[in-house]
């Protein structure tokens, strides 16, 4: 046996050996992925990206224009993702720090037993009616031209932007478009987008869901709803398809003119979202288990007593919830479903306020409708459940038949032009079914909890913008052979808890 | 209200490379001479790690003995999302596989001995925010085996032998952040922790050697399924309003850790050099799902006291080769590679094993100090093959509870071992 110091000394080669080994091991540098081919923009150019839309392409979120959700506007973001294909820069009407909290928006306060409660963030930035102050304009450069509320049908509407105008009413003003356009200018928005088109070397053009948005969220409460006014349709009515295909054709021929490239998004199925699907399944619930076989609503907008014909008779099964059902109540209708079977005025109140017409008038407003506020609120056809909180069977075809006709036309002028196409209706169907994953997140289209719906249950949250812009990157690859590359939604947030 | 269905569902969980050798999670780190042959020793004996690669061996081995060996492991992962973006790394964490054995030889005929090795291990952690944050951040797993072993020589020239194999001790840590977002901005992140129960397993073999220049063997360990009951649940930064979806404190958890069959030869076509070739079947398709039960309320909304996640692990083969040659009285060297299949299909890869088709070198030697000690030496690189998967993959897989994209990693584990006999 060799002693104990012979044996370290034997074990030098030994430890020189292991010692390289381990020389090597520990030098052994970083895996490497080689990077994704190079963004490029294909057939395209982004050089200059203007966006054309309204509060969905101005990144209007939780019932208002701010700050936070301009800057996670789609088109923020799909020019971000272009800016490594080429794209240059991108202006859009920031509110500024002061005045971040924009038009106001509502916040998640807490989530209760009985639902989620929101308050509203007070505006600070000005106007959202003709009557009150102004917004501070904002007259540099615009790229995103995203105005909150325009429909297709008001596109041509002059003095659009001008509260100087006759007589400034939500159908023929929009305060929006009054603070990008200089004081007394005439503009209609279709002259405006014009003008910027004539430098834009890409578009994107998302407009026309507030041509049917309006009539559903109002639950097709307007009175004429079938309008034939042509030039400027009342509000929260269904715009003529013929008038749509007319003015879509016209601006999308503006676009094209100096040969840009696009892509048009088409109209969503507005009856897959949160507004309508939050609180009919919870009123469902509570009327099966306390038997209550069905619910007396007042459909339409016009008025008289119910010999008219303008009251309705639903039953609780007809109420549409994951087992099946027609009809659909709105979000706004929230408050006041837990009124259901005591005598009250309070919903008739709200509903009165939000026609901005003198309080005293109240009285006569209820007489008009024959409305008896001391019967039993949605038990009696003298206390029915107010139009505009529900979505009925036969509005929701209305609709439907509308949207159907704008895709149809929408689709057509994408073909003729040879411009890129995104399938919203299509998209935002998937995500009513079956929710989209991002990076192992299930989101899906549930109010607060899906991450995809802002407060107001009509609009995407950032994380709900991002998918979009991916879906519409997705579609302007196809079409333009471009590499532009997605993003990663799961960076931008969803609803913020308490 | 609740919120409704939020993930811990589809979890994640159990398993990782980290260590080398060997499809999934599993390390074959179990006796400092065979890594520097490749991995292999199903066919012939090298020392009393013969109890872990084959009993039927073991009676074969000359002597007494005692030895030990420590690896470390060196991971190297890298994640580029699917589109692009930049390319993250871990934050790479080294862990420390180890073998143990002792062998008693009571007759010319007959040995036993015990034996302690970490065949499957994992310790992962991936950088703070990475894409897959809300799969998995960071996962450690970790298992001690230990066995005690038996080897009768029927004949000199066939040998057969079993050990009796326990789990002695193993433990789990797995972390994601939970995809809901708090005002106060703070990241909600679950952690489950817990050890796992003993379990008994055992594993047989058997060595025919017709000649002093051939031999071949067979052997067989069985399928040991890991389990967790009772774990800690600890959620951090839970916002208040979601409170009472996120109130479970405890999990059970079952890991099917695979059965493995080997088949081997070993060629002496001179004193000096001996060559060996393993082939291995890995039976991972027991992995199909990884399902976790909560226990002390839900763990993801109203109702939620599981979750399921699709595993579709398949059976893995891999196969080895290697060589050593004694250059002198005091010294041998050696050298082997692999190619080893992965068990994780494709569009099925999760970040807590990144898992791929893998190729290895190896190499080793012993430097005998005299007659009683000596000490081995080893070094084993390993590559994996660029693996990527696409979000459509995962939609169409039903598999879009992990992250879309590419991954690559190589492994370097040096290792070093002594030896007495007597």
């Amino acid at each position: 046996m060799t002693t104990p110091l012979s044996s370290v000394k034997n074990l030098r080669p030994a430890l020189t050996l292991l010692g390289l080994g381990l020389g090597a091991g520990l030098a052994g540098c970083q895996t490497d992925i080689a990077e994704p081919t190079t963004a490029v923009s294909g057939n395209a150019s982004f050089t200059r990206y203007i966006a054309i839309g309204n509060s969905l392409t101005a990144g209007y979120a939780d019932n208002g224009l701010y700050l936070e959700g301009q800057q996670n506007s789609y088109p923020s973001m799909l020019a971000q993702q272009f800016a490594q294909a080429g794209g240059g820069a991108f202006n859009q009407p920031l509110f500024t720090t002061a005045q971040a909290s924009g038009s106001g928006y509502l916040r998640l306060v807490s989530i209760t037993a009985a639902g989620p409660v929101t308050a509203t963030v007070p505006g600070s930035a000005g106007r959202i009616s003709p009557t009150s102050a102004p917004y501070t304009k904002y007259l540099s450069q615009v790229d995103n031209l995203g105005v909150p509320g325009i429909r297709m049908a008001d596109i041509q509407t002059a003095n659009y932007g001008n509260v100087q105008q006759a007589s400034p009413s939500a159908a023929t003003f929009n305060p929006y478009f009054e603070r990008i356009t200089p004081d007394g200018s005439n503009q209609s928005y279709f002259q405006r987008v014009k003008a910027e088109a004539a430098t834009a070397s890409f578009f994107s053009f998302w407009l026309g869901n507030n041509d049917v948005l309006g009539y559903a969220t109002s639950g097709g409460s307007a009175q004429n709803a079938s309008n034939t006014n042509l030039a400027t349709p009342p509000p929260n009515t269904i715009t003529r398809t013929d008038s749509f295909n007319t003015k879509a054709t016209r601006m999308i021929n503006a676009l094209t003119a100096n040969g840009a490239k696009g892509v048009i998004s088409n109209i969503p199925d507005v009856t897959g979202i949160p507004f309508f699907t939050t609180v009919g399944p919870v009123l469902k619930a509570t009327l099966t288990s306390r038997s209550v076989p069905g619910l007396v609503i007042l459909t339409g907008g016009n008025p008289g007593a119910a010999a008219t014909g303008n009251r309705k008779q639903i039953t609780t099964s007809d109420i549409r919830d994951a087992s099946g059902g027609r009809q659909l109540f709105t979000l706004t209708s929230s408050p006041f479903v837990s009124l259901i079977g005591q005598p009250t005025g309070r919903p008739w109140k709200f509903i009165y306020s939000q026609t901005g017409l003198p309080a005293a008038g109240f009285g006569s407003y209820l007489a008009a409708f024959a409305i008896d506020t001391t019967k039993q609120f949605g038990a009696s056809a003298d206390n029915p459940i107010p139009s505009a909180f529900v979505l009925d069977d036969v509005e929701q075809g209305l609709v439907a038949t509308a949207t159907t006709a704008y895709n149809t036309s929408l689709l057509n002028i994408a073909t003729a032009k040879g411009l890129a196409f995104f399938d919203a209706n299509q998209y935002f169907r998937t995500v009513a079914t079956s929710g989209i994953a991002s990076n192992a997140v299930n989101n899906n289209a549930a109010f607060i909890t899906g991450n995809l719906f802002s407060l107001d249950g009509v609009h995407p949250t950032p994380r709900g913008y991002a998918l979009v812009a991916n879906e519409i990157i997705r579609a302007i690859n196809a079409r333009y052979g471009a590499t532009v590359r997605p993003l990663d939604a799961n960076r931008y947030r969803g609803v913020l808890l308490p | 209200m609740q919120v409704k269905s939020i993930l811990l569902a589809g979890g994640t969980l159990l398993a990782a490379s980290s260590a080398a050798q060997a499809s999934g999670f599993q390390v074959g780190l179990s006796g400092q001479k065979n890594v520097g042959m490749g991995g292999t020793g199903t066919g012939l004996f090298l020392d009393h790690a013969a109890q872990f690669y084959n009993p039927g061996s073991f009676v074969f081995v000359q002597g007494n003995g005692i030895q030990g060996g420590l690896n470390l492991a060196i991971p190297r992962i890298s994640f580029r999302a699917d589109g692009g973006g930049a390319q993250e790394t871990l934050q790479n964490k080294n862990v420390f596989p180890f073998n143990g054995y002792a062998g008693f030889g009571i007759t010319e005929k007959f040995k036993v001995g015990v034996g302690v090795y970490t065949p499957f291990g994992s310790e992962l952690h991936y950088g703070s925010g990475w894409t897959g944050r809300y799969a998995l951040t960071d996962i450690n797993l970790r298992s001690v085996f230990a066995q005690a072993t038996a080897s009768y020589a029927i004949t000199p020239k066939l040998g057969i032998g079993a050990g009796l194999v326990v789990l002695a001790y193993g433990d789990v840590d797995l972390q994601r952040d939970v995809p809901l977002q708090a005002q106060s901005g703070g990241q909600f992140h679950a952690q489950l922790t817990g050890k796992a129960e003993r379990k008994l397993g055992y594993n047989v073999g058997i060595l025919y050697k017709p000649s002093d220049m051939f031999s071949i063997g067979a052997s067989y360990r069985s399928a040991v399924d890991a389990q967790v009951k009772g774990g800690n649940i600890t959620l951090t930064n839970r916002p208040a309003s979601a409170a009472s979806s996120f109130t479970a404190t405890n999990f059970d958890v079952t890991l099917p850790l695979p059965d493995v069959y080997n088949l081997g030869v070993g060629i002496h076509p001179t004193e000096k050099l001996t060559i060996a070739l393993d082939a291995n079947l890995v039976r991972w398709s027991r992995y199909q799902s990884l399902d976790f039960s909560y226990t002390g309320g839900v763990l993801g909304g109203a109702g939620v006291t599981s979750s399921s996640s699709t595993r579709r692990y398949q059976d893995a083969l891999a196969f080895r080769l290697g060589a050593q040659y004694k250059v002198g009285n005091n010294l041998t060297l050696r050298g082997g590679a692999f190619y080893d299949n992965s068990c994780v299909r494709d569009g099925y890869v999760t970040p807590e094993t990144p898992d791929a088709d893998r190729v290895g070198l190896t190499a080793g030697f012993t430097y005998a100090v005299g007659e009683h000690f000596g000490i081995d030496g080893s070094f084993l690189y390993e590559s994996f093959m660029q693996r990527s998967q696409s979000q459509a993959d995962l939609i169409a897989n039903g598999t879009t509870d992990r992250v879309a994209g590419t991954y690559k990693t190589t492994i370097s584990v040096p290792g070093v071992g002594v030896y007495f006999k007597f």
